[in-house]
């Protein structure tokens, strides 16, 4: 650990050096390889139009290994020692791949604004759509164009002062045609239901199969009542644990000394 | 052959009948009323008259053709009257006067008792109107161009059995239990064979037994009140149709048995109690005695016919419960299903986007 930590702040230091003092490290590092150089250069641009656009860097690293560490420490660490965020607070986020495993796993690590804009269950959102949208494919270049437009919908939605959380996530158009199609079943259910009443309304006779009304008051006399137990069945069904409980963001302190949100998936 | 029985006013001579409203015999000639009990001794002095005796027109029928008819001659105008075997009470064809035919009642086939009727004509066209409100899917044609086209007060010839049942029967009964621990939640279903053991007892379950009235009909205009109930007189037929049974008490009992079997179940059924659910696993229920009576009882028939089909309703002459399947008009039931499922459709939409975030996560 401590020695992949003293390589990244020589390289970070190197980069200082070699650096004049305000150019700001490149956005996209695609380490394993991932990217033609054609889809690279698309995502670096989008990459910086984006954090221009909201004043925060918005960066993304693919590796092949995260060297021993947890991709949390790993995406920290990069974050931090490769010197990204905006302003005293180091405003911004880090998307790491990391292709150790199959599907690839990512890890997400906001620092300064980023913290409050990307909550734990944003950050799930995310890992969930970039999956989905092509991460687990092998398609990465699909995956982090979602990604970069995610976050523009994150920043956005961070603006009007409540971002997307637990029970505020935003909708996917999987989400909407389900809801579209409960909507129809249950339009189509209550519309039965409404008119089977009306039909059943028509009809009034009906075979009586009971004598209920004819039992002579008084006369029902229960003279043996028992009971036999017959056998138990035991049955379990795992519960659904609540995950967030309540929402925000939850935040750790990295090998720098900085204060981190993020998440993996 | 059987004779007539017509009600003449003692005033007048017209030929009185029953009227539901003052619950005695009236004479819609002169107006005058009688009770029913003052007519009783006159039905006595009508029992002892001798039986006209016709001659049956010779070879006038070939076999097998007056099967299930019979004719008597009018007692007022002299015409014949042409009726089904089993007729009780009828009009004659041409002076519209009540008519009784008192073979009918005659020994074994008195009737043990009689409820008259309580609701005239008039409440049962009322009640027809009453019945075709707020019938949405009523084909709008039908309501306007209801002509009803007869309205008949019958009285219904019913067996009535009397039955003190012997019952023994098991149940099956599941008791829950439900804990969580750790992160599981568990449920506990111990199961139980229940039994019981005892009496019940049905007063006056009735079976119609003319095999011209669909059970069915009769069976939705009960219940019928026995306190309105009255010792059988010839009187109270005065005025309406009355049938005699055609089928007999043995061949009912069936229908009575699978009744009072069902609600010894449901009786005995509602005693498990304290248990999660219950369903019947078999048991006998055994017949330890039973009466059988035959009574009249009224009900009101109206019969319509629209797009060459025929329907028929029922009141009861007592209570005034009313019956009758209805024609559905089956574009009105498109539109209403359509709208309503459009319009719930859209609410359902709706909630499930507001609710979203809460159960989005549940569902696959």
């Amino acid at each position: 650990m401590k020695k992949i930590i003293c390589a990244l702040a020589v390289l970070a230091l190197a980069l200082l050096f070699a650096l004049p003092a305000f150019a700001a490290p490149p956005l996209l590092t695609d380490e394993a390889g991932l990217l033609s150089a054609a889809e690279a250069a698309a995502l670096e641009e989008k990459l910086q139009a984006l954090s221009d656009r909201w004043d925060m860097d918005v960066a993304v690293v693919t590796a092949a290994s995260t060297q021993g560490a947890t991709p949390m420490e790993f995406a920290d660490d990069w974050f931090d020692y490769n010197g990204y965020g905006r302003g005293e607070n180091y405003d911004g986020l880090l998307l790491l791949i990391h292709t150790d495993k199959d599907p690839p796993g990512g890890w997400i690590s906001t620092c300064g604004r980023a913290v409050g804009v990307f909550t734990d269950a944003g950050i799930q959102f995310i890992g969930k759509q970039i999956k989905a949208d092509g991460l687990d494919e092998g398609d990465t270049a699909a995956a982090l164009d979602s990604f970069a437009d995610w976050c523009e919908k994150f920043f956005a939605q961070a603006e009007t002062g409540k971002p997307f959380d637990e029970g505020s996530l935003p909708k996917t158009s999987g989400d909407y045609a389900r809801i579209a199609l409960l909507g129809l079943l249950g339009g189509l259910g209550i519309a039965w239901v409404v008119t089977k009443r009306m039909q059943n309304s028509l009809k009034t006779v009906r075979k009586n199969n009971q004598a209920a009304d004819y039992v002579r008051p008084g006369s029902l006399r229960v003279v043996y009542a028992n009971e036999r137990f017959l056998y138990k069945n035991v049955t379990r069904v795992k519960r659904e644990t609540s995950s967030g409980g309540g929402g925000g963001s939850s935040t750790h302190t990295s090998s720098s000394g900085r204060t981190h949100g993020g998440g993996g998936f | 052959m059987p004779a007539l029985l017509e009600y003449k006013c003692p005033n007048c001579a017209g030929a009185i009948a029953f009227d539901s409203a003052s619950q005695q015999l009236e004479c819609p000639f002169c107006g005058c009323s009688f009770a029913v009990e003052a007519l009783k001794a006159m039905d006595e002095d009508l029992s002892t008259q001798q039986a006209l005796d016709w001659d049956a027109p010779a070879g006038q029928w070939s076999q097998g053709e007056t099967e299930g008819m019979a004719v008597y001659a009018c007692q007022s105008c002299g015409g014949e009257i042409v009726c089904d075997a089993t007729t009780a009470a009828t009009k004659c064809p041409y002076c519209e006067n009540p008519v009784v035919m008192r073979g009918q009642f005659a020994g074994a086939l008195r009737p043990d008792a009689v409820i008259p009727f309580r609701l005239d004509k008039k409440a049962a066209k009322a009640a027809l109107e009453k019945h075709l409100l707020k019938k949405r899917l009523l084909p709008k044609a039908f309501r306007d161009q209801n002509h009803i086209d007869e309205v008949k007060g019958v009285y219904v010839p019913f067996w009535l059995y009397d039955a003190d049942m012997d019952a023994n029967l098991r149940f099956k009964a599941a008791k829950l239990r439900r804990w969580s621990s750790g992160n599981y939640d568990y449920t506990e279903t111990s199961t139980y064979y229940v039994y019981r053991g005892g009496k019940i007892g049905f007063d006056r379950v009735p079976v119609d037994g003319s095999s011209k009235m669909p059970d069915e009909l009769m069976e939705s205009v009960e219940p019928f009140d026995w306190a309105g109930a009255a010792d059988f007189r010839t009187a109270y037929l005065a005025g309406y149709l009355a049938d005699k049974y055609d089928v007999d008490a043995g061949a009912s009992r069936e229908r009575a048995n699978e009744r009072i079997r069902s609600s010894t179940q449901a009786a005995f059924a509602a005693t498990v109690t304290g248990y999660d659910s219950v369903t019947p696993d078999g048991g006998c229920v055994n017949l330890l005695g039973g009466t059988v009576r035959y009574a009249l009882y009224p009900v009101w028939l109206l019969n319509t016919a629209w797009q060459g089909k025929k329907f028929t309703f029922a009141m009861n002459g007592q209570t005034g419960k009313f019956v009758g399947d209805l024609p559905m008009d089956k574009g009105a039931f498109a539109r209403w299903f359509v709208g309503v499922a459009l319009g719930a459709g859209a609410a359902a939409f709706a909630l499930f986007y507001l609710i979203w975030p809460w159960i989005g996560g549940y569902l696959p």
